[in-house]
């Protein structure tokens, strides 16, 4: 499941012309061949290296994630199961402003703030909205700055741009925030780093959203403009019941609901060959899906360092934690699955066979007709 | 040469095929000479303007072709003498006028076009034959075979046009225009004081009366056909045609211009002047048929060699077929027969081959390692792709445009046009021009592009114009998208200079071809009175460029301008001014050609002021080429090439 060596050239042809790219931001920072425009990767000019950055490192090129599951989670990769897991728990802050701010229970941010203030990380790579409410990568370094990132955009961030702009030198102890694509190329960096800026070796921390699909913003931008004024926007929302609207709330105008159906042509159409809903290259990953109880997170820890982080925040009292049902936890895997499994179909529609499942490869067949066999 | 006005008449003086043919419009008593600056004619007007004071001769740069011919024809008119100079293309925009000056016929002072052509197209968009145009006019043409013959006819050429009543064509080649050969001088011209007078006046008892206005063209037509009878007697006896060789050749050679050296070159590197007869046509149309007439009945085979087209080729065997019973068994050879080729230069090799093949001469090498020693020669020549210069505004232009069509992601694409912006085909450009045909029409062709939005045509279209290609014939382009309400954005490279052909001024200069000052056509001014939305850049800052391209290409409607302004390099090294920094790349922070990099300075951006040191994988700049100005500073990704202190 890995090591084609390859340039920018295939990058533009087997990923940005085929579809593929998520907007990780993974490729493009360090890279003066290629730029994001509106939430695009665009190729300004034709690099000769075979051996780059932007392919090692892009998620959407054959991964070895196996390699990566032992190496960054401790343990075997399981397509069938969501990633490894120590707990799945209903989790929120219990700081009822960070809750308001982000998005359902608030974890994220009240994890990150405590890992900041307790001294495990120095900062914090994530996404920042700008007063569109467009997601741009940003280092945040307190609290606050913190808390001004809360909050889904439901767009791609690039986060992974920011990150790689921390020049190498750098020594800060790093917390990186991101949906699975973005943990993928991390763990792809943490493998072999950048030739220049982003020191994997400095992320001391990983934590993944769920994730079911990304937005264009060369789309939803326009879709929005239509309906406010961006830069008046607080919060967007997809309310859990019924889960059918799409809402945005602004500072004028209150709670706007567009038809999810409306919003749907803007999702990006590369996150139907995504087979990671739950960020499986994390240390913790938190997110909504298969927990319908509003104001709460479902928070799966994945590794000892997640787990000791969890640990100790809850002593702290900033979360506060309780046991995900067991109709929840078939739902959230039964979820996971069904995402792993539309990603193969995808990806075998797209080819035309079985055979070619694109930057997916060596699947034991047989498990790949199970799956799809319906 | 320091003066060309010397009052030396019989003096031999080294001239440059331009510089004779300016002396001969001033020995000629020329008082008007106009052009628009197009290689290879440019340094004729600045030669005549060094002495305009002096010799009281009216010389302007005009806005185009056209416009200079018009101003020329309008001082013939008013009885002086006058002189359009153009290069081919520049012939094409002026040709609507001539073909209906021809009709009116000229006044009584002579008027003479100098047009060059430039086989191989060196400095040239097209390869392009000029006489064809005289046949399809009707228009008198001679073609000189050196400076000093150049000189000569330029001289007669006035006689000529005065005789026939006609404006008279001479037609030269790049090689005639920019080879220097010696010349003697004639006479000046006394300089007696001229006035200008136009005669055809309105007379109220006979108001419909002008030479000058088109009259029923049939009877117009019929004049004009017997004004190039006239021409053709006058050619028939002309000193400009001559023939060497024996009376009865083998072959005989007809050659024009400087084909004419090639031939006789030829005849004496194959020591074959016992066999071979050469007639050199100075009179190239009307042909003189009699002594064509004369020299065919004493051969049985003909090498017709000249630049480009077969004019003569075509226009001999067109007179030969009309004598079939006298000339039937003729054997003609040249671009038909395939024996020389009608398209790039001639060369006194390429006539020798062909010599060889008609007259079955073995051709064999000097020594046999020549051809081995020739390509070890070629080989010690560096290769030199063509470039902008160092520093050059348009490289940052381009790169600008490059970035914007990208990020835009919509397959934008630009029109190109004519100028050293015209690189932009090439690497120089970043191959970013997609079109590039005649002066202004890649914002005609823009407008075009621009008006398809019915047929789904969704692209944005930038189309390029020089500051002075704006003047010469943008304009009308630009108009014409607006009042169709084409989209499409047009930026004007204005480098305050006709760079390409050596700096000429133009309206928007505040400069006149003498030199004086003259009032600035304000182009800003100007599109946003037409109505255009005009932005103004400096094509250095890279990133407003950048946005302002974008944001104009993503405008749903409507003709947008952007005014490039960044003076030419070259023209700041001409007025002294200095470089704003000095260049040093750190070695340290250069990524070289590893990822993250991979020579973008010396591989993609490709200023000449850049070298890559392939030993140590570095760039380094060319401390003797770079101007410092400091745009590869903002392009290096690792930021290690540094501005240091700025230069003395």
């Amino acid at each position: 499941m890995s090591g084609t060596k390859r340039g920018s050239r295939n990058l533009l042809e087997d990923v940005l012309k085929a579809g593929l790219c998520t907007g990780c931001g993974a490729c493009v920072t360090g890279c003066p061949y290629m730029a994001i425009h509106e939430g695009r990767i665009v190729v300004l000019d034709r690099c000769t290296i075979e051996d780059g950055d932007c392919w090692r490192h892009c998620p959407r090129t054959p991964t070895d994630v196996s390699g990566f599951s032992e190496k960054t989670q401790g343990v075997p990769f399981d397509f069938l199961e969501p990633g490894a897991i120590i707990a799945v728990e209903m989790v929120r802050s219990v700081d009822a402003a960070v809750r308001e701010k982000g998005q359902d229970g608030g974890v994220v941010t009240a994890l990150l703030a405590f890992a900041l203030d307790e001294g495990m990380i120095d900062s914090v790579v994530c996404s920042k909205k700008d007063a569109g409410g467009a997601p741009h990568g940003f280092v945040a370094r307190t609290a606050r700055e913190l808390l001004e990132c809360a909050g889904s955009s439901y767009e791609a961030a690039f986060t992974l741009e920011a990150f790689r702009k921390i020049p190498a030198g750098n020594a800060d102890r790093l917390a990186v925030v991101g949906v699975g694509c973005q943990m993928e190329a991390l763990a792809k960096m943490k493998a072999a780093a950048p030739v220049n800026g982003g020191n994997p070796q400095n992320v001391q921390l990983t934590v993944g959203l769920f994730c079911g699909w990304a937005l264009r913003s060369d789309i939803f931008r326009p879709l929005l403009e239509e309906i406010c004024d961006t830069s008046r926007i607080v919060k967007f929302d997809i309310p859990h019941s019924p889960g059918t609207s799409f809402d945005v709330y602004t500072k004028d105008a209150g709670k706007i609901s567009i038809p999810l159906d409306d919003i749907r042509p803007a999702i990006n159409p590369a996150c139907q060959y995504c087979w990671d809903m739950t960020a499986e290259f994390a240390d913790i990953s938190a997110g909504s899906a298969g927990s319908s109880f509003h104001g709460w997170n479902t928070v799966i820890t994945r590794t000892p360092r997640g787990a000791g982080l969890m640990k100790r925040a809850v002593a702290a009292g900033i979360i506060e934690i309780q046991p995900l049902p067991e109709s929840r936890m078939t739902k959230l895997k039964a979820s996971a699955l069904n995402r792993k499994k539309n990603a193969l179909r995808n990806l075998a529609r797209k080819s035309g066979t079985r055979e070619d499942l694109g930057y997916i490869s060596g699947l034991p067949a047989g498990l790949v007709d199970a799956l799809l066999k319906d | 040469m320091a003066d060309i006005a010397i009052d030396n008449p019989g003096g031999v003086v080294l001239l440059m095929g331009n510089e004779a043919i300016a002396r001969g419009a001033i020995e000629a008593g020329i008082g008007v000479a106009a052009a628009y600056p197009g290689s290879p004619t440019s340094e004729i007007i600045p030669t005549i303007a060094a002495v305009a004071g002096k010799r009281k001769i009216h010389v302007e740069w005009s806005s185009n072709e056209k416009v200079a011919t018009e101003v020329a024809a309008a001082a013939s008119l008013a009885g002086i003498r006058s002189f359009a100079v153009m290069k081919q293309n520049g012939l094409n925009v002026a040709s609507d006028f001539i073909v209906n000056l021809n009709m009116t016929g000229i006044g009584s002072a002579g008027m003479v076009i100098f047009v060059a052509d430039d086989p191989g197209g060196m400095t040239s968009s097209n390869e392009q034959d000029s006489r064809e145009v005289a046949k399809w006019f009707d228009n008198p043409l001679l073609e000189a075979q050196n400076a000093q013959e150049a000189k000569e006819m330029v001289t007669w050429g006035f006689e000529l046009s005065e005789k026939v009543n006609l404006p008279v064509f001479l037609r030269g080649v790049t090689r005639l225009c920019y080879t220097r050969g010696n010349v003697a001088l004639g006479k000046l011209p006394s300089g007696g004081e001229k006035k200008a007078f136009f005669p055809e006046i309105w007379d109220m008892y006979n108001p419909a009366k002008s030479r000058f206005t088109a009259g029923p063209s049939q009877v117009a037509h019929k004049n004009l056909h017997e004004k190039l009878k006239k021409a053709r007697a006058l050619f028939e006896d002309s000193p400009f045609n001559s023939y060497a060789g024996p009376e009865n050749p083998e072959l005989l050679i007809i050659s024009s211009g400087v084909c004419t050296s090639y031939s006789l070159e030829a005849i004496e590197e194959l020591d074959v002047a016992d066999r071979v007869g050469a007639l050199k046509l100075g009179t190239v149309w009307p042909m003189p048929e009699k002594l064509i007439e004369k020299r065919l009945l004493s051969t049985q085979k003909v090498l017709f060699v000249e630049e480009t087209d077969p004019f003569i080729e075509r226009s001999v065997m067109e007179f030969a077929a009309g004598r079939l019973p006298e000339m039937g068994g003729l054997a003609f050879y040249g671009k038909r027969s395939g024996h020389l080729a009608p398209f790039n230069e001639q060369s006194a090799d390429l006539v020798i081959a062909a010599l060889a093949d008609i007259l079955n001469i073995p051709l064999a090498p000097r020594d046999p390692g020549y051809r081995k020693k020739a390509e070890e020669a070629m080989a010690l020549v560096p290769a030199r792709p063509i470039n902008m210069c160092a520093g050059c505004p348009h490289r940052a232009t381009f790169w600008a445009v490059k970035n914007a069509i990208a990020r835009d992601g919509r397959n934008g694409f630009v029109c190109g046009d004519i100028g050293c912006y015209s690189m932009a085909f090439a690497a120089p450009g970043f191959y970013q021009a997609r079109t590039m045909h005649a002066m202004g029409s890649g914002i005609g062709m823009a407008n075009g592009f621009g008006s398809l939005g019915d047929y789904g045509f969704d692209q944005p279209v930038l189309a390029v114009s020089g500051d002075s290609t704006f003047y010469h014939a943008a304009l009308p382009a630009l108009v014409n998208g607006i009042y169709n309400q084409s989209n499409f954005t047009l930026l004007i490279l204005d480098n305050s200079a006709t760079a390409m052909t050596g700096f000429q001024p133009h309206p928007g200069t505040g400069m006149l071809a003498t030199g004086a000052p003259a009032p600035i056509v304000d182009m800003e001014g100007l599109c946003r009175s037409l109505g255009a939305e005009v932005r103004v850049c400096d094509p250095f800052d890279l990133e407003e460029t950048t946005d302002a391209i974008l944001a104009m290409m993503q405008k749903k409607s409507g003709a947008r301008v952007i005014i490039m302004r960044h003076i030419c390099q070259l023209l700041k090294a001409k007025r002294k001014i200095p470089g704003e920094c000095k260049m040093r790349v750190d070695d340290e922070k250069c990524l070289g050609d590893s990822c993250g990099c991979d020579q973008l300075c010396t591989r993609i951006f490709g200023c000449p002021g850049l070298m890559w040191d392939g030993a140590a994988k570095k760039a380094v700049i060319d401390e003797a080429i770079c101007v410092g100005c400091g745009l590869c500073a903002d392009i290096c990704p690792a930021g290690a090439i540094i501005r240091e202190e700025a230069r003395p």
